[in-house]
C-alpha cells in the first residue's frame, strides 16, 4: 500500500526503507507511443510539414484526415527536403467494384501515394501511416499506408507501400497534394513508438 | 494519462542472421498485442514471406488474403497450416537495404476464445515488382498466447538490421 497523505503529528517506527521512490506503488511502465506535433489546417495551402522530427524513437506514425480543393486525388511526401529521384512506390486498392495493383513510381521524387484526398466539399480522407525504423542509418526507409474514402459510395480503399532510397534518419515530411490545396480542417498527428 | 501503449520485447537481428525471431514469456496483462517489424531475409526473390506461430504450436492456422504484386491482385484463403503468413519481407533480389514493413494485431490474446488476427504488410523494391498485403488470420486454439515465434517461409535467415516490437496495449 502507497502512502498517499500524512497528517500533523504523525510518527512512524521500524519502518522499511526503500531504495526506490516506487516502493508501495504499482509498477511504472514508461508509455512508449508518444504525440509528436499535430497540424490543423486553417486555411487552403498548399503542403504541410513536420520538421526538427527527434531521433528519439523507433517508429513514426502519422494519423491523418485530408480533403483537398480538387476532391480525391493522390497525397505525396518528401522526407528531409529531398527533391532527388529516390522514391518509388507500390499500391494495392480497391473502388468498390473492381481491385487494382499499381507500380507508379520508379526513381520518382516523390513518395505518390501517401494519403488520399477527400471528396472536395467537406468528406475527408483517413490514413494511417507508419515508417519503422525511421532513423537507422542501415536502411532505406520503407513507408505502408492505409488510406480510405467514402462519400455515400464511390469510395477507394487502399494500401500502399514507399521507399524512400536513403540511410539518412527521417527528419522532416512534407505532405502535399498532387494538384490543388489541402482544405481547411485537414488534420495531420505525428506521432513516436518507442522500442 | 493511462500508458495504454507499452514495449514488451524487442529484437534486432545481429551480423550474420537469424533463422528465427521469438517472444517468449509474454506476459498476459494486457488486452491486445501489437508487433510492428522491418525486415529482410536471404530468400533468392524480390519478396519473402513472414510465417507466425504461437506457442510453438504448428496446427489449426488459417488465413484469408487480398494481395498486389504491383501489376495484379489476388485474394485467397488457405486451411489447416502449420503457421500463418503474416505479412512481406524483402528479398536478396529488392533493392539493397530495403527492409519489408508489416504489423500484426491480436486483440484478447490471453482470452479463452480462438485467436482471431489482422495483418497488413509490404515489400519494397525500386522495380515494378513489390507486394502490399492484408490478412484476416485465425489460430484454432483457446489457450493464452504466451509466446510468438517468427520465421522466413522461402528464405533461411533474416537479414541483419531487421527488427521487430511487440507492444502490449492496455485498455484501461
Amino acid at each position: 500500500m502507497a502512502i498517499t497523505k500524512l497528517s500533523s503529528g504523525s510518527s512512524f517506527t521500524n519502518l522499511t526503507k526503500y531504495d526506490s521512490f516506487l516502493a508501495g506503488n504499482p509498477s511504472y511502465s514508461p508509455p512508449s507511443y508518444d504525440s509528436i506535433a499535430t497540424v490543423t489546417v486553417g486555411g487552403a495551402t498548399g503542403y504541410v510539414e513536420f520538421t526538427s522530427i527527434p531521433s528519439t524513437y523507433t517508429d513514426l506514425q502519422i494519423r491523418l484526415i485530408n480533403d483537398t480543393s480538387a476532391g480525391d486525388i493522390n497525397i505525396r511526401a518528401q522526407f528531409n527536403g529531398d527533391t532527388g529521384s529516390n522514391y518509388s512506390w507500390h499500391t494495392l486498392y480497391g473502388t468498390g467494384t473492381n481491385a487494382y495493383s499499381d507500380f507508379n513510381g520508379v526513381s520518382s521524387t516523390y513518395y505518390g501515394s501517401f494519403s488520399r484526398g477527400g471528396n472536395g466539399s467537406g468528406i475527408f480522407g483517413a490514413s494511417i501511416v507508419d515508417i519503422l525504423d525511421y532513423k537507422n542509418t542501415n536502411k532505406y526507409k520503407t513507408i505502408r499506408s492505409l488510406s480510405g474514402k467514402d462519400s455515400n459510395g464511390g469510395g477507394i480503399l487502399w494500401l500502399s507501400s514507399g521507399l524512400w532510397q536513403s540511410t539518412t534518419a527521417i527528419s522532416s515530411i512534407k505532405i502535399f497534394p498532387e494538384s490543388a490545396n489541402l482544405n481547411q480542417y485537414s488534420k495531420f498527428a505525428l506521432y513516436g513508438i518507442k522500442g | 494519462m493511462a500508458t495504454t501503449y507499452t514495449l514488451i520485447a524487442s529484437s534486432t537481428v545481429g551480423s550474420g542472421g537469424v533463422s528465427n525471431i521469438d517472444f517468449t514469456s509474454i506476459p498476459s496483462t494486457y488486452a491486445d498485442l501489437l508487433v510492428k517489424i522491418s525486415i529482410r531475409t536471404n530468400a533468392a526473390d524480390v519478396t519473402d514471406t513472414i510465417g507466425i506461430t504461437f506457442n510453438n504450436n504448428t496446427s489449426n492456422y488459417s488465413f484469408t488474403r487480398i494481395r498486389g504484386n504491383g501489376t495484379n491482385v489476388t485474394a485467397s484463403s488457405a486451411s489447416s497450416q502449420s503457421n500463418v503468413e503474416t505479412g512481406y519481407a524483402d528479398g536478396n533480389n529488392a533493392t539493397a537495404s530495403t527492409f519489408g514493413n508489416l504489423e500484426f494485431y491480436v486483440p484478447n490474446y490471453a482470452g479463452s476464445n480462438n485467436k482471431s488476427f489482422l495483418s497488413d504488410g509490404v515489400s519494397e523494391n525500386n522495380a515494378t515488382e513489390a507486394y502490399t498485403g492484408l490478412w484476416a488470420s485465425l489460430w484454432g486454439n483457446t489457450a493464452a498466447i504466451t509466446s510468438v515465434k517468427l520465421v522466413p517461409i522461402t528464405g533461411s535467415l533474416f537479414q541483419q538490421y531487421s527488427t521487430a516490437y511487440l507492444y502490449g496495449i492496455k485498455n484501461s
